[in-house]
């Protein structure tokens, strides 16, 4: 059983069906990257799996049981959400012990995960007197106040400054890399590109593409080789011989040959007795990846 | 549910408008006592027993309840209390029974103050003083009203939502509605639930003199007080259970 298992989520708003028909697996010990361009229902629906927002259909279970059913759900999972709200007049360190008292946590905890988001000399102001980047390190203290399963964040970089985000990135590959399940949102796809294994893209609510983001990048049929050779016309009837789909490029650009591997490529011209120029795997560009999955409707 | 009721405790104790309005409610209640204890002079024991209902806490711990839950709406706190908890009704009646807790437990400081601050002033002025018994009985029916209410407050919080429009409800029911609904139409306004049925416990008229004839009787009164935090905790409830927290 995987940790987190979604299965036919819906949430209509009214006459805006927000999310639609999403299911989906989490894996243990894996980065997800949950994208869709703004509006897309992501927010929505990681709010559907806290149990925060009713789903209209559906499921979303952690280890087999709802949130609502979790015994001590902060032992089970952290989440951060968008725009994270705090009593303005609280410390930051009496928010962490409040929830370490409804948690059953030892008071020690709330020590460490300051210490793990840097907030240790902030602890004893009033969230207040907070920038955004530090109720952002704030509210991700509080989702590892239990050491959780599964981390489920919403655009958790919103706010932080580049080393902030550079962190961030990192502690969420040392959950991972500890058999942490981690889910985390954005719209842009460049920015998770870098610490993600596996990408669920959606958009108008629906899923759009799944996968290990080298699957997704690659489009349906996997990655593509771009070939140049001495002679692109022999090359290009030699690899029609043996089955395989090739567009050529413009003018002297070579070739592109869908779903076979560079090496693949390399034996056909090397029977062929042709030379190459240049050989290589060719991957769509975030953009280009997003922006097919997700219909163009927004700009990664 | 006793470490979500520590949790709403912490969380209580953790503000300043806490402290704020818990000195508040000790110094209005000693003011009220010293002056009086100090001034009166046709003193009989059953003013004196009278004298020491002046606990303000009542009034604070409703307004406390109100804001405590309430303001979970008002600073958005309210996605992250219910992530913590997510038993929505357990949330809420742990919250209804820690403000209950925190009123009994600031009526009983509050109490104990004025009755050693009013009986010493009394009997350096050779006043007559309570008996032990009256003083009791006193207490026992100021921390009962000052639960009930802390209760209450949680409830119309749950219910309003809207911090201000709640806070603003409660101090025109307390201050405007009931006091006028008692004086003109008792048989309805003895059930009221801030000033009412809390003085059919007590049993004390206002300090203008009236009597305690119109009041419900002590044991009906405490019915009533629980059917109104019942009414509002399924109210609340209902809103609760089914709603999206976003
Ligand atoms: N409480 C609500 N009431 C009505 N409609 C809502 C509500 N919350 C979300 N929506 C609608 O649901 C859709 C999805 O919104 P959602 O916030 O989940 O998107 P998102 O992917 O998180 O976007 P972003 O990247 O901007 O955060 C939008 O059309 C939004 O207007
Ligand atoms: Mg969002």
């Amino acid at each position: 059983m995987a940790p987190v298992e979604i299965r036919g989520l819906s949430k209509r708003f009214g006459n805006v069906l927000a999310v639609n028909d999403l299911s989906f697996d989490i894996d243990a010990g894996r980065v997800t990257g949950f994208l869709g361009p703004n509006g897309a229902g992501k927010s929505t629906s990681l709010r559907a799996l806290l149990g925060l927002v009713r789903p209209t259909s559906g499921t979303a279970t952690f280890g087999g049981r709802r949130y609502e059913e979790l015994q001590r759900p902060s032992t089970k999972v952290g989440a951060v959400l968008e725009d994270a709200s705090f009593h303005p007049g609280r410390t930051g360190r009496n928010h962490l012990r409040v929830l370490a008292v409804t948690g059953r946590h030892p008071p020690e905890r709330v020590d460490v995960v300051l210490d793990t988001v840097g907030l240790t000399a902030a602890a004893d102001r009033r969230v207040k007197g907070y920038s955004m980047g530090m109720r952002q390190r704030l509210a991700i203290a509080s989702a590892l106040l239990g050491d959780p399963e599964v981390l489920i964040l919403d655009e958790p970089t919103n706010g932080l400054d580049p080393p902030g985000i550079a962190w961030m990135r990192g502690m969420l590959r040392e959950q991972a890399s500890r058999g942490r399940a981690v889910l985390v949102s954005s719209h842009l796809l460049a920015e998770v590109a870098q610490s993600v294994d596996d990408v669920v893209v959606i958009s108008g609510g629906q899923m759009r593409g799944h996968g290990t983001l080298e699957q997704v990048l690659g489009g349906d049929e996997g990655p593509a080789t771009q070939v140049r050779s001495q002679d692109d016309q022999r090359l290009a009837r030699a690899l029609q011989a043996a089955g395989h789909d090739v567009t050529a490029l413009a003018a002297g650009g070579g070739l592109i040959v869908p779903g076979v591997s560079p090496q693949d490529v390399g034996v056909i011209a090397h029977d062929a007795g042709i030379y190459l120029v240049a050989l290589g795997q060719q991957s769509r560009s975030l953009e280009q990846a997003f922006f097919a999955l997700t219909g163009g409707e927004s700009i990664a | 549910m006793s470490a979500l009721l520590q949790a709403e405790l912490l969380k209580l104790r953790t503000t300043r408008t806490f402290v704020a309005l818990v000195a508040a409610a000790l110094a209005l209640s000693l003011l009220v006592v010293v002056l009086v204890s100090i001034l009166a002079d046709e003193f009989n024991d059953n003013d004196v027993r009278n004298l020491f209902t002046a606990d303000f806490t009542g009034l604070f711990i409703v307004l406390l309840g109100v804001i405590g839950m309430a303001g979970e709406w008002r600073h958005r706190t309210i996605t992250s209390t219910v992530l913590a908890a997510p038993d929505r009704i357990r949330l809420l009646a742990a919250k209804m029974l820690s403000y209950a807790a925190a009123g009994a437990l600031l009526s009983l400081i509050v109490t104990l103050t004025i009755m050693l601050v009013g009986t010493v002033i009394l009997s350096l002025r050779d006043k007559e003083t309570a008996d032990l018994a009256d003083l009791v009985d006193v207490l026992w029916r100021n921390l009962l009203v000052a639960a009930l209410v802390g209760a209450l407050g949680v409830g119309i919080g749950a219910v309003v939502r809207n911090q201000v429009a709640a806070i603003i409800g409660v101090l025109f029911a307390a201050f405007v509605l009931e006091p006028t609904l008692l004086g003109l139409a008792p048989d309805y306004g003895r059930f009221g639930p801030t000033q009412g049925a809390p003085s059919g416990i007590i049993q004390v008229a206002g300090f203008d003199g009236e009597d305690t004839e119109n009041l419900l009787a002590p044991g009906v009164a405490v019915l009533v007080m629980l059917g109104w935090i019942g009414a509002f905790f399924a109210a609340a409830a209902a809103r609760l259970r089914g709603g999206d927290l976003v």
